[in-house]
């Protein structure tokens, strides 16, 4: 039930659309770059050669980061933004948009990250937050941002700071799809509750849940975010990606999913086709043939409470 | 005028084409409001040849011109466009991705190139203006929009420039591929393909029109090591016969006098393919 996103929606700041907001700076053109992501995939990828397999697979964008999430569970340690030098890169082998992960908190590394040109900062749980209490405030910078969410009031907290566009958390590095699966219900179930409250129930649930009024009105009365909202983490299969699609999401995020399969090239295209054609059974059932193994994974329900990366922000 | 019914799809493989059907539908009531026009507008999305075939004219989005066009040929809709475009030669718009699909020649493309449409004898530069961080919104009086009843004439439109492309120059109209073009480094072109019947061949006779400008903006940074050329004005809406381009999103606005503009331009052509199909 893909709801409509209308070209008149605001992040609550009064920062609106076009009306007067000439400029670098204005909400619609950090909300418009990820309107034009929709029905897309954004892959991750650790290097330049990996980012060309992603963009002749038809992703719209690609993640740059030094590990991707599988390997940092792996590997453990502090995870952090990666070498500039690393994400320019990439940047000059691909001419799809290149994005870049920060620390939550980090607003030195959203600032290294901008003065690269990267096109959109990822504030995410998959590096190691920086700041226990504080996420960054988004607005100011030029570049936009996307975060994670897991409900409906975690996703208006991001956008009242800035984000132009969100994402399900799921969990990362996992290839299980039931966290992503979970937050996007959860979002979904929350703003269906929304819609039917008065007034004053409005303001009280904004307090339950912890975001701006506005804003929660305003999503109430779209019956949907008032930004671009993609599915992440635990993506790895076409028919994952269909499933969220289904749920509603606008576009797809696929980390260790790809380059962490038997055959990245045909799982990628395969996935990118399943986007495109995500009510098409037929079509799902034709791509979703012999595209090798999938990654391991790991099952979500046999992981300790210490090991979700999802319960990092708030 | 008389009713007449016509089906405009937007091309829904990825990308903005959501906002486009409900810019077309404020566009509609608009046309029917100011009493232009009784034509009963069908609004599709359009994913594959068979929802294709239905349509009188056609939209391409904004988007990522990169995946849009490599769906297009795994989806089996590459060679359906450019018979609707340059065969048929029906109204087709293409913004920003869109522009870059309609262009007879482009640059910048990734590495491998790309596949083109085609239809506009124009070359297009990708990422003209650099990338998001360059990204910008500018208010700019559309000339060729005039009065409307809610708006005077030269009434800014709000343009929403996002990693967009410019047209470069405007290309001379060949007989077949652009050879000059396709013989330059890293640049690629479209096939050629001959209009269906004489109705089509009219509109390919048509000249590139140039419909709005920009001041050219220094760019912050060079991220693509490509020189730039320095230029007084950017070339940001052509028009040639069918085919009309914009960089720019008019999709992502409330404005919708472009897709007013451009649905009476598209109920000229179905009255002249209807006239044409009668004698």
């Amino acid at each position: 039930m893909a709801t409509q996103l209308p070209t008149r929606t605001t992040n609550g700041n009064g920062q609106n659309s076009n009306d007067s907001q000439d400029g670098e700076n204005s909400f619609a053109v950090k909300a418009g770059l990820a309107r034009m992501l929709k029905g897309g995939v954004i892959m991750d990828v650790v290097n330049a050669e990996q980012a060309r397999i992603a963009e002749e697979a038809g992703a719209v964008a690609v993640m740059a980061l030094e590990r991707v999430p599988a390997d940092i569970r792996a590997q453990g340690g502090v995870a952090r933004m990666s070498d500039p030098s690393m994400i320019k890169e990439i940047m000059e082998a691909v001419t799809i948009p290149v994005m870049a992960k920060a620390r939550i908190g980090h607003f030195v590394e959203c600032q290294i990250l901008e003065a690269l040109g990267v096109d959109y900062i990822d504030e995410s749980e998959v590096l190691t937050p920086a700041d226990a209490t504080h996420h960054v405030s988004k607005s100011p910078f030029r570049c936009p941002f996307v975060c994670g969410c897991r409900n409906l009031g975690e996703a208006l907290r991001r956008i009242s700071e800035g984000a132009a566009m969100i994402r399900t958390k799921g969990e990362a590095g996992t290839g299980d799809v039931i966290e992503a699966v979970r937050h996007m219900r959860t979002v979904n179930s929350e703003i269906a509750k929304a819609k039917g409250m008065s007034e004053e129930e409005l303001r009280v649930y904004a307090k339950e849940i912890g975001c701006d009024y506005g804003l929660l009105k305003e999503t109430a009365g779209l019956g949907r975010l008032p930004v671009v909202n993609f599915a992440a983490g635990g993506v790895a299969t076409p028919a994952d990606a269909a499933l969220m699609m289904q749920l509603g999401c606008d576009g797809v995020f696929v980390g260790s999913g790809i380059f962490k399969s038997g055959n990245p090239e045909k799982r990628a295209r395969a996935i990118v086709q399943a986007v495109t054609h995500f009510r098409d059974p037929k079509v799902l059932m034709e791509i979703s043939q012999g595209l090798g193994e999938a990654m391991v994974g790991i099952n979500c329900g046999d992981m300790g409470e210490g090991e979700r990366l999802a319960k990092r922000g708030w | 005028m008389s009713a007449t019914g016509a089906t405009v799809g937007v091309l829904a493989l990825q990308g903005a084409f959501d906002e486009h059907l409900q810019l077309l539908h404020q566009a509609a009531t608009a046309l029917t409001e100011r009493g232009v026009s009784n034509t009963k507008w069908i609004f599709i999305e359009v994913r594959t040849p068979e929802e294709l075939a239905k349509c009188d004219a056609l939209i391409l989005p904004g988007g990522e011109s990169t995946a849009i066009s490599l769906v297009a040929a795994r989806s089996g809709l590459l060679e359906p466009l450019r018979h609707f475009v340059k065969v048929l030669r029906k109204p087709t718009w293409g913004t920003c991705a869109g522009l870059i699909l309609l262009a007879e020649a482009a640059n910048r493309t990734k590495k491998d190139g790309q596949d083109l449409i085609g239809g506009l004898d124009v070359r297009v530069i990708r990422n003209h203006f650099g990338r998001q961080t360059e990204s910008f919104q500018q208010s700019l009086p559309l000339s060729f929009l005039g009065s409307t009843p809610e708006k005077a004439s030269g009434t800014p439109f709000p343009c929403v420039f996002i990693r967009a492309p410019v047209v470069e120059s405007i290309l001379p109209h060949k007989k077949g591929i652009q050879t000059e073009e396709a013989s330059k480094e890293d640049m690629v072109v479209a096939p050629s393909k001959a209009p269906v019947d004489e109705l089509a061949k009219e509109e390919l006779k048509a000249q590139v029109e140039v419909l709005a400008k920009i001041a050219s903006r220094g760019r912050g940074r060079d991220n693509f090591n490509n020189t730039v050329i320095p230029r007084e004005e950017d070339i940001i809406a052509v028009k040639q016969g069918n085919v009309f381009g914009t960089s720019f999103h008019p999709e992502l606005t409330e404005d919708p006098r472009i897709h007013v503009w451009w649905l009476t331009d598209v109920l000229k052509a179905v009255e002249r393919r209807k006239r044409y199909k009668s004698c």
